[in-house]
């Protein structure tokens, strides 16, 4: 009985760690509800490690225009995306007109993007980390040996 | 015995975590945001940029292109047509509070002075748009604007950093017919 026990310790244990490995680099959520007569409602939330990992799986050669379009602007991104994380909370952008409402906002370690018009609220958070080893994945796909 | 042991670690954890937490808290200074309100009355739009003047610091150095390179930015000696701005500075520091400028026309005025540490530039203009803009510049950050080696240069982070060392200031606006556009820095991450 108590090594059943110590047995589903451990799996409960090793399976904690992890999905505390996975969620380490925080969550993406992505929620649209578009507000015309068929509504639609989108809602995705997925652990942001995945996504550097799925940067993988994009054909070489569109990584390789998209890493070259991203390259000689890594330097500023590196620099910006750094400095955003030691930020307190903050607006970075709010525009706002009749008919639309555009907020990006530094919230927690995320990004945080919420659209609102009159067909669609968008939202999307994104933890920096994860853009940050996003685009480092997607720069550094150039110098990657070609097969 | 063991449980005097346990009690006295937990203090310890709780009084160490207590004591990272105040020395983190005193070791970040008080963020400083570039704020930036466009207002358009006849359009029913507004525009906010809140910009932490550290991310600015930092990011500026890090752009190598164009004539911005090493956050300082190039000019042609044109733009300064042959005036010497230093040794204009360096009159308008030693000066007292005074009017420098003033030009009156049929559809503009123009005033340039220095007030309370201040540069202040006002125009007023007369024509249909009726557009007014208040430019107020600390002359601290003017001099660090100018603190390059280089004439045909401008230090853009020194100007960036003497901002953020400055108090709470309303730096540049703009009013005509239907547009209000300020600039100003302060310490709320918001610009409400």
């Amino acid at each position: 009985m108590i090594l059943l026990g110590k047995i589903a310790l451990g799996l409960t244990g090793t399976m904690l760690a992890g999905v505390g490995l996975i969620c380490s680099e925080g969550m993406i959520e992505v929620n649209v509800v578009e507000k015309q007569p068929e509504a639609h409602h989108v809602y995705v939330l997925a652990p942001a490690m995945i996504v550097p990992i799925a940067a993988h799986f994009i054909p070489r050669e569109k990584r390789g225009e998209a890493s070259q379009h991203l390259g000689p602007y890594m330097p500023e991104i590196r620099a910006a995306l750094g400095q955003l994380r030691q930020c307190d909370d903050f607006v970075l952008v709010d525009v706002q007109d009749r008919d639309e409402h555009v907020e990006v906002r530094k919230l927690g370690g995320s990004v945080v993007v919420d659209v609102k018009d009159q067909d669609d609220t968008v939202h999307v958070s994104a933890p920096i980390r994860s853009i940050a080893s996003t685009l480092e994945e997607i720069a550094a796909s150039d110098s990657e040996p070609r097969n | 015995m063991r449980k005097t042991t346990q009690l006295l670690e937990a203090m310890c954890l709780v009084v160490a975590s207590m004591t990272g937490t105040a020395a983190s808290a005193m070791a970040a200074p008080g963020e400083r945001y570039l704020h930036v309100k466009v207002e358009d009355a006849k359009e029913g739009e507004s525009v906010n940029v809140n910009l932490p003047l550290s991310i600015a610091e930092k990011l500026l150095p890090a752009v190598n292109k164009g004539k911005l390179h090493d956050g300082r930015v190039t000019i042609g000696s044109t733009d300064m047509n042959g005036i010497d701005v230093r040794a204009l500075l360096d009159a308008i520091r030693t000066a007292s509070d005074n009017e420098f400028v003033t030009v009156k026309e049929k559809d503009e005025d123009v005033r340039v002075a220095k007030s309370n540490g201040n540069l202040v530039v006002h125009v007023r203009s007369h024509d249909k748009d009726n557009e007014n803009v208040d430019v107020t510049i600390p002359l601290k950050v003017v001099d660090a604007l100018f603190s390059t080696a280089k004439d045909n240069e401008l230090n853009i982070v020194a100007a960036l950093h003497e901002l953020s060392d400055a108090g709470d200031a309303l730096l540049i606006t703009v009013q005509d017919a239907s547009q209000h556009v300020r600039v100003w820095v302060d310490s709320h991450s918001s610009a409400d």
